[in-house]
């Protein structure tokens, strides 16, 4: 039992590692102005990867997220020009969840792979982006409106309200997948789907509900890089699914389903933020920094299996 | 002086974590014999033939081939000792033809390019494979197509190509887990027949299996363990069935039966579905049936897991095509594997509460206490050992497994348990208790309907029966009204 717990601490010892080693090379990591930089990219990222981890625990996976990024970036300023800020925010995310609700329907109705299902949309929507955008940013000429781009400079208690949001989110949704029957269907589903379905649970239906948390999650991620860009762009959330699907994984997700936390999805996110900030502030060239990610994912991913054989 | 034992184990220990698996364990088997092993579940059974096996490394002992000690450290060092395994999950592999299967791992190949004999693990000799599976499945009186996919094969059919490999690697040492778990009654006879012949040739042959009546039929001696120490060591002769079950569990079981409980009551469940299936309160019905005979699916369209079925449940109609249908209505079901109604990675308060999410707590938050409090008193009442509600599924031995998924249901407001084989694999011990529970629901009002290939078990715990053949209901016979063993066979024996 014992051990169990200090295996599953892995990542945060990691984390805490890997931020002490940088702090150590590089003093400039513990700047305030870096600090924040920080905060603020792992928000966007760490919505999206509690999506993700809500799709990894039902047994599935996501591909299309770094595209509904952009599609609901570039919707929700479209709609924001025409019809406020309010529907604006409200069309981002109902445009990321329906592309959800089409990835949880594929997968279940008709069956499809869920690494194929979402790799199909995540061509298919990016190239929606495109023609719908004319592959121009949103809006051209004129600025969105000011409270929208206020929302993603200013701050409360110091913090980015950009980091609130995600830090709330974190605690409102830990609720609903550790506590409610839902929660709880989900974690069943994803471990033993048939011994789920002969208990009663609707596993079609939790399958679906967890695609369209991840595509809803997606598109408020979406929302949030365009207040932060103070515009929707065509281009945005390109490699965000692997980094998000990296950081569920050296948080300890199961990509068997059945297992996974989302604060410990964080904890991944910000190794996989910190990790590229520092190689960053040491000014380690980017395709080496590449190289760096992608070993790092490799060895989650090995130590994870390796954690599985002893238990 | 006899001769030396083909396999023995010398003061064997192993220990798992915090049980002593195997606690300086003896053992021998001799050439030309057929040793049965045998004892509850978590009693070193498994852990044993899997030291034999090269699965598992013992701790402390000595495991002794011909005399000589031996390190086994994989399955392919047992292998090449001669000893092979024959496990419940047969070692197939579906897409390859029954000959590839039999010579897997030592396919002969010929030269690709003539004269040149290091071309010769490029070239499989399509001609050599058949001819050796064809000898070896010979052996078995087998006679399938040796090109045919595996995967089309009965298990059966899959057993003896399982079979078939070892002996193409000169097996000497057949170790056979509880080959007849899934197995109709004439593949056992069948199965025992080649067991005569292996024999004759002179292969030892271990057995390992909870079904004590064919160990009597068919072992030359028994080993009983207990608690990881060998319990009883008995010649033919020396063992009947109950004096087995009484070295296994230290205790003398009565053979519990089921006698006219209190009188049927009122109707729970009714369907037509290939013949009447009506369920009474207070009343245990047996389902009898070959496998393959539709029992199953049987089971699967009353819970609604199987396509629609119209039932009527205290004489309201009930169209259900989901199990939450089946659930709500008051229907439970214990599937016939015990993977289909696990969680094995959740804890067994998770499993238990699964069926019940609507039942502890509210939409937005489950009430862990309630739930804990329930479960804890059913791993009371059921004996689960440990009555731990935190302990992961997967760790518990078959019968307790077994019996969590039961609590699954006694936690649940139902009314009408659907079994299907309950006690397959599982001890003797934790299969009376599973009898028991089954008694109890019913002598609560509720209403049990078991399948069980096993017709002694069928016989011995039903108030009626019902058989079935070819997808079909056959017969209904009921306990004072012509239940006769006679009468249920001819039921469900085909007959051209």
């Amino acid at each position: 039992m014992r051990r169990d717990f200090l295996v599953g601490q892995i990542p945060l010892v990691t984390l805490i590692v890997l931020g002490v080693v940088i702090a150590i090379l590089t003093p400039r990591f513990l700047s305030p102005l870096n600090l924040s930089n920080v905060l603020v990219q792992a928000a966007v990222i760490t919505v999206i990867a509690i999506g993700m981890t809500f799709v990894i625990i039902g047994g599935g996976f996501d591909l299309s997220v770094g595209s509904i990024v952009a599609l609901s970036g570039c919707v929700c300023a479209m709609v924001m020009m025409e019809a406020g800020i309010a529907a604006g925010v409200a069309a981002g995310v109902a445009v990321g969840a329906l592309v959800g609700l089409a990835n949880g329907l594929i997968v279940t109705v008709l069956k499809v792979n869920p690494f194929i299902t979402t790799l199909g949309t995540m061509v298919l929507v990016r190239g929606v982006v495109f023609l719908l955008t004319g592959s121009q940013q949103v809006p051209i000429d004129q600025p969105l409106p000011q409270p929208f781009i206020d929302f993603g400079i200013e701050r409360f208690l110091g913090i980015h309200y950009l980091v609130w949001l995600p830090v709330a989110l974190l605690f409102a949704l830990s609720w609903v997948l550790a506590r409610t029957p839902y929660g709880r269907s989900v974690y069943a589903t994803g471990g033993n789907r048939e011994a789920a379905y002969l208990s009663g649970i609707r596993v079609d239906r939790v399958v679906a509900s967890t695609y369209v948390w991840c595509g809803g999650l997606a598109g408020l991620a979406g929302v949030m890089l365009a207040s932060r860009l103070q515009s929707g762009q065509p281009t945005a959330g390109e490699f965000y699914e692997l980094t998000a699907i990296a950081a569920v994984v050296l948080g300890g997700a199961s990509l068997y389903g059945g297992e996974g936390k989302l604060y410990k999805s964080v904890i991944g996110v910000f190794i996989m933020v910190i990790l590229g900030n520092g190689l960053n502030l040491l000014n380690v060239d980017s395709y080496w920094q590449r190289v760096a990610i992608g070993a790092v994912i490799i060895l989650a991913a090995a130590a994870d299996r390796l954690r599985a054989h002893r238990a | 002086m006899p001769a030396t034992p083909v396999l023995a184990a010398e003061d064997l220990s192993k220990r798992f974590v915090a049980i002593n698996a195997l606690d300086h364990v003896n053992f021998e088997l001799a050439a030309g014999e057929v040793h049965a092993l045998v004892g509850e579940n978590g009693a070193g059974k498994s852990t044993l033939i899997k030291v034999f096996g090269g699965i598992h490394r013992p701790d402390a002992g000595r495991v002794l081939v011909d005399g000589a000690e031996v390190e086994l450290h994989s399955p392919a060092d047992a292998y090449a000792k001669g000893i092979a395994l024959i496990g419940q999950e047969l070692r197939v592999v579906p897409a390859l033809s029954v000959a590839e299967n039999v010579m897997l791992g030592h396919l002969p190949t010929r030269p690709l390019v003539p004269g040149i004999a290091a071309s010769a693990a490029l070239r499989l000799d399509r001609a050599r494979m058949r001819a050796a599976a064809g000898a070896a499945l010979a052996q078995l009186n087998l006679t399938v197509d040796l090109d045919q996919r595996v995967d089309r094969l009965t298990f059966a059919e899959r057993q003896s190509v399982a079979i078939a490999r070892a002996l193409s690697r000169n097996a000497r040492v057949l170790v056979l887990d509880e080959p007849t778990a899934a197995l109709e009654e004439r593949e056992v006879h069948s199965l025992f027949a080649v067991i005569e012949a292996l024999k004759a040739a002179g292969v030892a042959i271990l057995y390992v299996s909870h079904r004590l009546d064919e160990i009597v039929a068919i072992a030359d001696r028994c080993t009983v363990m207990r608690d990881g120490r060998v319990a009883a060591d008995l010649a033919r002769g020396a063992f009947s069935a109950a004096e087995l079950a009484r070295h296994m569990t230290g205790r003398d079981i009565e053979r519990e039966h089921a006698h006219g409980a209190a009188a049927p009551g009122e109707t729970l469940l009714e369907a037509d579905l290939g013949g009447e299936v009506r369920l009474r309160a207070h009343e245990v019905v047996g389902l009898a049936g070959l496998l393959g005979s539709g029992t199953s699916e049987l089971l699967r369209r009353l819970f609604g897991a199987a396509g629609g079925a119209r039932l009527r449940v205290r004489g309201r109609a009930l169209d259900t095509r989901h199990p939450a249908e089946s659930i709500a209505a008051g229907i439970g079901m214990v599937p016939n594997e015990r993977i289909l109604g696990l969680v094995l990675d959740q804890t067994v308060r998770d499993n238990i509460v699964l069926p019940n999410l609507g039942r502890f707590g509210t939409w937005w938050r489950m009430d862990d206490a309630a739930a804990g409090r329930v479960v804890r008193e059913l791993l009371v009442a059921l004996d689960v050992r440990p009555p731990d509600p935190d302990a992961v599924v997967r760790r518990l031995s078959g019968g307790n497994q077994q019996k969590v998924i039961l609590a699954k249901w006694l936690a649940a407001r139902i009314e009408v348990l659907l079994l299907d084989e309950p006690t397959q694999g599982i001890d003797v011990a934790a299969k009376a208790q599973i009898h028991r529970l089954m008694r109890e629901f019913a002598g609560r009002g509720g209403a049990v309907l078991f399948a069980s290939s096993e017709l002694d078990e069928v016989l011995g715990q039903s108030d009626a029966v019902l058989a079935m053949r070819r997808q079909a209901i056959s017969a209904r016979v009921a306990r004072g009204a012509g239940l006769t063993e006679h009468a249920v066979r001819e039921a469900i024996t085909f007959h051209r």
